[in-house]
C-alpha cells in the first residue's frame, strides 16, 4: 500500500476512534464496580463485570423513566409523522384559497427558536391546566413540525399527479390515494422524516425539565441530569444511566446505518 | 387526466377540495400557528410586563428593556454566548470539511467509516454531557490519566474559568462535526469531476484548486452548515446544564441557561421573555446577514 493509502486510513482510524471513544468509556464505566472505577485506568475493563451500579439504578425509579422515553418517544413520533403527512399532502395536492400564503407561514416558523416559545408555552399550560401532565408534554411537538411538513411536501411535488388521477377515476378517494399511492413511493422520505423525529424527541430535554415535575413523568434525558443533584458524583450510576439513554439510538443506528446516512444528507438539499 | 367536469361540478369540486385542504391541515396548524408563531407573539407581549411568581401583570411598557440595557449579567451573557458560538461555528465547519475532504475518497469500506463519524449526532446531549464531565475529571479522567502517561500534569478543565467554555464548546464540535460532514460530502459529490482534471491540465496544484474551484462552489453547502449551527450554537443549553451549570463563577452562562434561570428558578417572566425578544433579535439579525452576504456571491448550478 502506498504511502497516499496508508495516511488518509490512519487519520479516518483516528476520527472514528475519537469519535466512538465516549461510548467506549461509557460502557466500560457502566459495569465496574465501585473499587474497580478507582482501581484501572479510565479505558481498561473492570474484572470481573459488576452490575451494581444498574441495581442501584433501577431501584430508584430509572426503569419507570425508560418506559417513560419509549412511550412519549413513539407517541410525539407517530403523531409528528400522521399530522405531518396529511399537512404536506394538502400543501402539495389540494389547491385552495390560502395555501400559499400558509405553506409561508409554516416556512417562516422554522426560525423560530425553542428557547423564545418556552416561556409562553409553559404558560399556556398552565392555562390549560396542562403543567405536569402528559397532555402538557406532548401538545406543543406532537401536531407535526414545520421541518417535516417542508420536506414531506417538496418529496410529495416529485411523484407524478397522473398515478393518483388513474386511481381516482377507478373510484379511490382522498384518503385511499395518499395510503396506497402517495405513502408507499415516498419511503425514503418517511424514513428521513422518522430519523429526525426519532433523534429529537428521544434527546428533549429543555421542555421535558420545564414542564413535567414529579418523578412518575420523569424521562430518561430529565432524570440523568438531575442525578448530580440527586445521588452526588457517583460516575458509576451516572455512566450506567447514561448508557442507558444512549444505547437504543445507537443499536437503531446500527440496523438502519445506510438509511440513517443517506436521509440525513437529503436534508441539507435545498 | 379526468375529462373536465360542467361548470357546476367544477364548483363543486372546488368547494371540497377547499374543505378537504383545511381539514388535513387543521392539526398542524394548530401545531404551527398556536404554539410555534403565536408564542412568538406573547413573548414580545410578555416582555412589556412586570410579571413575577404570583403578583399580577402589570404593565410597564419598555422598563424591562431599559433593566436590561444597564444589566451586566445580560451583557455578559450575552458575550459568553459569542465566545461559545465563535469557538463552535469555524470548529464545526473546518473540521467537517475536512473530514469531508478525507472521506470523499473512493477507498475500500469507505462507507462504514462515514458512519461511524456520524454516530456522536445522535447522542443525547445531556448523557454525553456527562460522559465528556467524566473524561475531562481532573484526577479520574481519561484526558488527564491519557496525559499522564507522557508525564504531563492535566488541569481541572471544567473548574478553571478559563477552560471551562473552550472544554464545552469542544463537546458540541465532537458532537456534530460528522453529521456537517456528510452536507459538505454531497455538495462535494456535486461538483463535476471534469472540473479537476481542467485544473491539473492548467497544472493547478490539488490545494490551489480547493480554493479558487472547491470552495467556491461549495458555498450553498457552506451557508446551509453556517446557519444551522449559529442558530443551534446560540442556543446551547442542554450540555451546560449538565457540565458546568453556566459555571465556574458565571464563565459559561450562556443567553439560554441565564433566560432557564430568571424564568423557572426566579420565576420572572417579564423580564425572562425579555432577554429571549433580545436573544431571538440577535439571531435573526445575524442569520438574515449570513443570507445577505452569500447572496451577494454568485452560486453556480450544475444540475
Amino acid at each position: 500500500m502506498s504511502r497516499y493509502r496508508i495516511l488518509p486510513y490512519g487519520v479516518l482510524v483516528a476520527g472514528c476512534l475519537f469519535a466512538i471513544f465516549p461510548y467506549y468509556l461509557t460502557l466500560l464505566t457502566a459495569f465496574k464496580g465501585p473499587g474497580q472505577l478507582f482501581g484501572t485506568a479510565p479505558w481498561e475493563p473492570g474484572l470481573p463485570p459488576s452490575t451494581a451500579a444498574f441495581d442501584r439504578l433501577f431501584g430508584s425509579g430509572f426503569g419507570g423513566y425508560l418506559v417513560n422515553t419509549v412511550a412519549v418517544t413513539v407517541g410525539i413520533t407517530v403523531g409528528q409523522l400522521v399530522f405531518a403527512v396529511l399537512a404536506a399532502y394538502a400543501f402539495a395536492r389540494l389547491s385552495f384559497p390560502g395555501r400559499d400564503v400558509l405553506f409561508w407561514v409554516y416556512l417562516s416558523t422554522l426560525m423560530v427558536p425553542p428557547v423564545v416559545t418556552m416561556i409562553p408555552l409553559y404558560l399556556m399550560m398552565q392555562k390549560l391546566g396542562l403543567v405536569d401532565t402528559w397532555a402538557g408534554l406532548i401538545l406543543p411537538t406532537v401536531l407535526g413540525t414545520p421541518y417535516a411538513i417542508f420536506l414531506l411536501r417538496q418529496f410529495f411535488r416529485t411523484i407524478p399527479a397522473d398515478l393518483e388521477d388513474a386511481a381516482r377515476i377507478d373510484g379511490a378517494g382522498r384518503v385511499r390515494t395518499l395510503l396506497s399511492i402517495v405513502l408507499p413511493l415516498s419511503k425514503p422520505i418517511l424514513v428521513t422524516v422518522t430519523t429526525l423525529a426519532v433523534v429529537a424527541n428521544w434527546n428533549s430535554f429543555l421542555w421535558p425539565l420545564i414542564i413535567t415535575s414529579s418523578e412518575d413523568k420523569r424521562l430518561l434525558s430529565v432524570g440523568i441530569a438531575l442525578f448530580k443533584s440527586e445521588i452526588g458524583v457517583d460516575y458509576n450510576a451516572v455512566m450506567a444511566g447514561s448508557l442507558i439513554a444512549l444505547a437504543p439510538l445507537l443499536v437503531l443506528f446500527i440496523f438502519f446505518q445506510r438509511f440513517i446516512v443517506r436521509s440525513v444528507a437529503v436534508t441539507g438539499l435545498k | 387526466m379526468l375529462r373536465p367536469a360542467p361548470r357546476r361540478t367544477r364548483r363543486v369540486q372546488r368547494r371540497q377540495q377547499t374543505l378537504a385542504g383545511y381539514a388535513l391541515l387543521a392539526p398542524s396548524m394548530i401545531g404551527v400557528l398556536g404554539f410555534l408563531l403565536a408564542p412568538v407573539l406573547i413573548v414580545i407581549v410578555l416582555s412589556l410586563f412586570d410579571w413575577k411568581l404570583l403578583s399580577t401583570p402589570e404593565f410597564i411598557g419598555l422598563a424591562n428593556y431599559r433593566e436590561l440595557l444597564n444589566d451586566d449579567d445580560v451583557w455578559h451573557s450575552f458575550l459568553v454566548t459569542l465566545y461559545y458560538v465563535l469557538i463552535c461555528v469555524p470548529g464545526t465547519t473546518i473540521l467537517s470539511l475536512l473530514l469531508a475532504l478525507l472521506v470523499n475518497r473512493k477507498l475500500r469500506g469507505m462507507k462504514y467509516f462515514r458512519a461511524l463519524l456520524v454516530i456522536p449526532w445522535m447522542a443525547t446531549p445531556v448523557a454525553m454531557g456527562l460522559v465528556w464531565t467524566w473524561i475531562f475529571d481532573p484526577g479520574r479522567g481519561a484526558l488527564n490519566q491519557f496525559l499522564g502517561l507522557f508525564g504531563l500534569d492535566g488541569p481541572a478543565w471544567l473548574s478553571s474559568p478559563l477552560l471551562a467554555m473552550p472544554s464545552v464548546a469542544a463537546v458540541h464540535i465532537w458532537q456534530f462535526a460528522g453529521y456537517n460532514m456528510l452536507f459538505f460530502l454531497a455538495g462535494l459529490q456535486n461538483i463535476p469531476a471534469s472540473l479537476r482534471e481542467a485544473s491539473s491540465l492548467d497544472g493547478a496544484s490539488p490545494v490551489a484548486h480547493f480554493f479558487a474551484v472547491t470552495l467556491p462552489l461549495l458555498r450553498p453547502t457552506m451557508l446551509f452548515v453556517l446557519i444551522t449551527n449559529v442558530i443551534g450554537s446560540f442556543q446551547a443549553f442542554d450540555t451546560i446544564f449538565v457540565m458546568t451549570e453556566g459555571g465556574p463563577g458565571d464563565s459559561t452562562e450562556v443567553a439560554t441557561y441565564l433566560i432557564y434561570d430568571e424564568a423557572f428558578r426566579k420565576f420572572d417572566f417579564g423580564y425572562a421573555s425579555t432577554i429571549s425578544v433580545l436573544l431571538f433579535a440577535v439571531i435573526l439579525v445575524v442569520t438574515i446577514s449570513q443570507f445577505v452576504y452569500f447572496e451577494r456571491r454568485t452560486t453556480y448550478d450544475f444540475s
